[in-house]
């Protein structure tokens, strides 16, 4: 296998590999989040900035992957 | 006066000669930039102790062998300076040690002239409206930028040894068809635009296209990203700048929307630092939250793209920020205790036989931000512009066997959730700076929580 084929291979299922775990870590926000709005819906606005806000984060992980992605693309012929 | 305009100059050299260092480093070659820094210290250190020799022996002469010895110690320093300097100049570029030697004469000058000229009848004619110097700076940076054309001219004819002549080759190629064998002529992958990821075409991509050749569409192609942050930048001053302009009793439209902007980051902004730090970092983390939104909104626009979808530019403002953190840090906590706080503040023995696991630990974090901030604003912007551009694309190959000059605008949906992602990023870009700034600055609430904040990315 040469390193186009590896490359072919493995860069698609690092994303989707980053992907599981930012996806499970979205969940658990929003999971979080409705949870404190049943609690209390009067506090809704502030709950959800505060979710969107980790949400960025826990998204970025699987960006720095698609990154990764576009950086080594081109070296794929 | 003559002292004040001394430190002045001493202070103005070293940043001057800091800036023709990294240009010469660039540019040149490591040696000239190193050799240009060597100078630059070196000519700096010499005029502070003739001025210690000067002032000893002319001052007001309380304890005359104090002053005398200090004298003595400063006419030392300079022999000495001397001897290094002589020591090191056969290892070092004489150019640019003769450059940075002479930095601080030239801005010693400069400051003298402009001072003369400040007080002039023509200044105050110049000055009286507010384009003429605006008319007039244009037409500098026309000038430079005509005259570092014509100088850097037989630099861009030599073969392929500056990137700028590999650009032209690579932009006037790449805008026509594409061979096997001349890509092995030109450089990495990454600068040619049919090997790179495909993007929009842009006014400043088509402009740079028109000129592929020349000094200036070189510049445009390979620089197109900062000729858009400029642009950016230039539109935000020329908003702000006109509604702070308004002075108004009751504030109309405009004046209002301005008005709620910066209100709201103001709150914002004190809201996470307090109202003793808040109010000194509001301006600059209001223009950053401003700022990197109207780049990413920029990329919306047809024919425009976002600078931020560039790591350079996301690079640029995550650094700006840590260092402006660290130095704030050093300004407001002294240089001991800002290292106390990178060793995560040892009070007690186990504390500090924590210290050398906490200080790798911290260092390696405050590392990490950077990092952290700029992939992610960069990956998330990136991300939405190879959005828009696939299904754009899809859109245009949906049609293609019909022939017709358009495509179905598929990648319609996908510019709102760009509506939504540039707002957000630019939050949590600035949110996450104010933070930075929170963890740094002395807090009165106890240091038990700081591990715990610090593992926030």
């Amino acid at each position: 296998m040469n390193y186009q084929a590896a490359l072919g291979l493995a860069l698609p299922l690092g994303v989707g590999l980053a992907a599981v775990g930012s996806g499970i870590g979205l969940g658990m926000i929003g999971n979080g989040a409705m949870q404190a709005i049943g609690r209390q819906p009067e506090a809704t606005a502030r709950i959800q900035t505060a979710m969107i806000i980790i949400g960025a984060f826990a998204e970025a992980l699987t960006i720095y992957a698609f990154v990764t992605v576009f950086l080594l693309s081109s070296k794929i012929s | 006066m003559g002292l004040e305009f001394l430190a002045r100059v001493r202070h103005t050299a070293a940043i001057a000669g800091f800036v023709a260092a990294l240009f010469a480093a660039t540019y040149a070659s490591y040696a000239v930039g190193i050799g240009v820094a060597v100078g630059v210290g070196w000519s700096i250190a010499n005029l502070a102790m003739l001025q210690t020799i000067v002032l000893a022996m002319t001052g007001p002469g309380g304890g005359r062998s104090r002053v005398t010895l200090r004298a003595a110690l400063a006419m030392a320093g300079t022999a000495g300076l001397l001897a290094v300097a002589a020591w090191l100049l056969p290892h070092l570029s004489l150019a640019g040690v003769a450059i940075g030697f002479t930095l601080p004469f030239a801005v010693m000058l400069l400051k003298a002239v402009s001072s003369v000229l400040l007080g002039s009848g023509a200044w105050r004619r110049l000055t009286a409206s507010r384009w003429r110097p605006a008319l007039l700076v244009a037409l500098a940076l026309v000038a430079a930028f005509a005259i570092t054309d014509v100088v850097t001219r037989p630099l861009r004819a030599a073969p392929a040894t500056s990137s700028t002549a590999t650009l032209a080759q690579a932009g006037g190629e790449g805008a026509g068809t594409k061979a096997g064998g001349e890509h092995s002529a030109n450089a990495e992958a990454g600068e040619q635009e049919e090997q790179g990821p495909p993007e929009f075409p842009t006014a400043v991509g088509v402009l740079a296209r028109l000129g592929h050749g020349t000094a200036w569409g070189a510049f445009l192609h390979h620089d197109e990203a900062i000729v858009y942050s400029l642009l950016v930048a230039l539109l935000l001053c020329i908003v702000f700048v006109t509604a702070a302009a308004r002075s108004e009793k009751v504030p109309g439209g405009f004046t209002n929307v301005i008005e709620y902007l910066v209100e709201t980051l103001h709150d914002f902004v004190c809201d996470i630092l307090g109202p003793k730090y808040g109010p000194r970092f509001v301006p600059f983390l209001g223009s950053l939250f401003l700022y990197i939104w109207c780049m990413n909104l920029f990329g919306i626009i047809p024919f425009m793209k976002s600078p931020t979808s560039s790591l350079n530019v996301t690079l640029a403002l995550a650094l700006t920020v840590v260092l402006y953190v660290h130095f704030t840090a050093i300004k407001e906590l002294g240089f001991i205790g800002w290292l106390d706080h990178l060793a995560g503040s040892p009070r007690s023995v186990v504390d500090w036989c924590l210290v050398p696991l906490m200080f790798p630990i911290h260092v390696i974090g405050e590392l990490a931000k950077p990092v952290s901030l700029s992939c992610r604003l960069f990956g998330n912007i990136f991300g939405e512009d190879m959005l828009l551009v696939g299904f754009a694309s899809l859109g245009v190959t949906a049609l293609a066997a019909t022939h017709l000059p358009f495509g179905i605008p598929l990648h319609f949906p996908f510019l709102f959730l760009a509506l939504m992602t540039s707002t957000i990023q630019a939050l949590v870009f600035t949110m996450l700076s104010t933070i930075y700034f929170l963890l740094m600055l002395p807090h009165d609430h106890g240091h038990g929580h700081e591990e715990g904040a610090h593992h926030a990315h």
